[in-house]
């Protein structure tokens, strides 16, 4: 039996259209299935828990990486089959799922090419999606054999588990997939600019990692999938093969 | 080293060679590891790196980095400056502004006019004849008069 999640935000009337013909395809396809609407106060580890109980096979995530996020960082541990149909912008894990956006997601879903993905754990919560530190006086251990500082001070901390690291630099955009089996950190230090010039972001530096400890004489914010925690030290491992997902060929890994 | 995000977007998971790799670690300039620092992939080093350095691929080194310990690489191109022992299986470039403080063992050495090495150079491989055989000679030579001493004690 399939279950399908949709986001909050897919009651606007401009995705009626979309949903309308993904509902008709997924019929043609025989795997249509009981709607749930999210909502901001939905506890999605509960609901989903509750659903296998009623005999649900595949949890189906409907919207974009907000609800990706939203959703498996919570049920994560939730023994079920996930699928996920991206509508709407703001869909870069999809691209790293080979799911196309919009109506073509639905063939992906019939195909059920399941692939065992590996999640991000921090401090016994789960991300799918990256972790942020903004610019913080942080110190950091990797595998417990090196440890990494800045000359500068500050540093800006991005751990990419599926979504994929951006940023700007010298009038381009850059843009690392993240791959499976590893977790990469992306450290980014602050470097002051000459003269009056503001304070800058200097080249990224990248260490892939498999478990890594943050940590600060003040507490620093943590952002993950949406939430914000502030904390004084951190551990972030990765948790192998936890998920398993319905994944398109055109995948990054 | 990155592409930019329009038309080709920079995929760590595969290399120069367009041969499937592991990811490429980069240490910015601004950045100091300390400890020993291993990586499966392609190392990259801009900053400091007070550690040994250990990967089974290439190891860059570049212009002002600085690795204060001892390297272990497939391949390696220095043009920052090492303070330790250097030993790679395959090709070692030194480029111009290359500064190694410690002995250096590579199967193949390439070294740019200007770089400095202070250390002993070592090259598996070699095949001189005439050395080999005057050293043989000459250990053999040692061991007969060793024999012809013990025979005349008796």
């Amino acid at each position: 039996m399939y279950v399908y999640l949709y986001d909050n935000f897919l009651k606007q009337k401009r995705y009626e259209s979309v949903l309308k013909a993904m509902e008709t395809k997924l019929t043609d396809y025989g795997i249509a299935g009981k709607i749930i609407r999210l909502q901001h106060y939905t506890s999605a580890e509960i609901l989903v828990e509750d659903e296998i109980r009623k005999g649900a096979k595949s949890i189906i995530i409907v919207g974009n990486d907000t609800t990706f996020g939203h959703v498996l960082s919570r049920a994560a541990s939730c023994k079920v089959t996930y699928g996920f149909l991206p509508v709407g912008s703001e869909n870069s894990i999809a691209e790293v799922l080979g799911i196309p956006v919009g109506v073509e997601a639905c063939d992906v879903l019939a195909r059920r090419r399941k692939l065992r993905l590996d999640v991000g754990w921090f401090n016994n919560k789960y991300f799918v999606s990256q972790l942020h530190i903004p610019p913080s006086n942080i110190a950091i251990e990797y595998d417990e054999s090196f440890k990494v500082s800045s000359n500068s001070g500050k540093m800006e901390l991005v751990v990419c588990n599926l979504k994929p690291f951006i940023w700007t630099g010298k009038g381009k955009d850059y843009v690392v997939h993240p791959q499976d089996g590893k977790l990469e950190a992306f450290l980014r230090p602050i470097i002051k600019g000459k003269m009056l010039k503001r304070e800058q972001y200097e080249s990224p530096s990248i260490f892939p990692f498999e478990e890594m400890v943050v940590s600060s004489k003040t507490p620093f914010p943590v952002e993950t999938d949406g939430q914000i925690s502030k904390e004084i030290k951190i551990t972030i491992k990765l948790a192998k093969s936890r998920i398993d997902m319905i994944v398109g060929k055109e995948r990054k890994f | 080293m990155f592409k930019p995000n329009n038309d080709e977007q920079y995929n760590p998971s595969y290399n120069a060679s367009n041969e499937p790799d592991e990811v490429e670690t980069v240490v910015g300039p601004s950045v100091v590891v300390e400890g020993d620092f291993a990586s499966e992939g392609n190392i990259l080093v801009k900053g400091t790196v007070s550690g040994n350095v250990k990967t089974g691929k290439l190891l860059t080194v570049e212009h002002g980095a600085r690795i204060l310990a001892n390297i272990k690489a497939g391949s390696a191109v220095i043009s920052g400056s090492v303070k330790g022992n250097v030993r790679v299986l395959e090709r070692l470039e030194l480029t111009e502004s290359a500064q190694v403080d410690g002995d250096v063992t590579c199967k193949t050495l390439v070294v740019a006019a200007g770089a400095l090495v202070e250390g002993k150079v070592v090259m598996k491989g070699i095949e001189i004849e005439g050395i080999k055989n005057d050293k043989k000679k000459s250990s053999l030579r040692s061991k007969v008069k060793l024999a012809s001493d013990d025979k005349s004690d008796k």
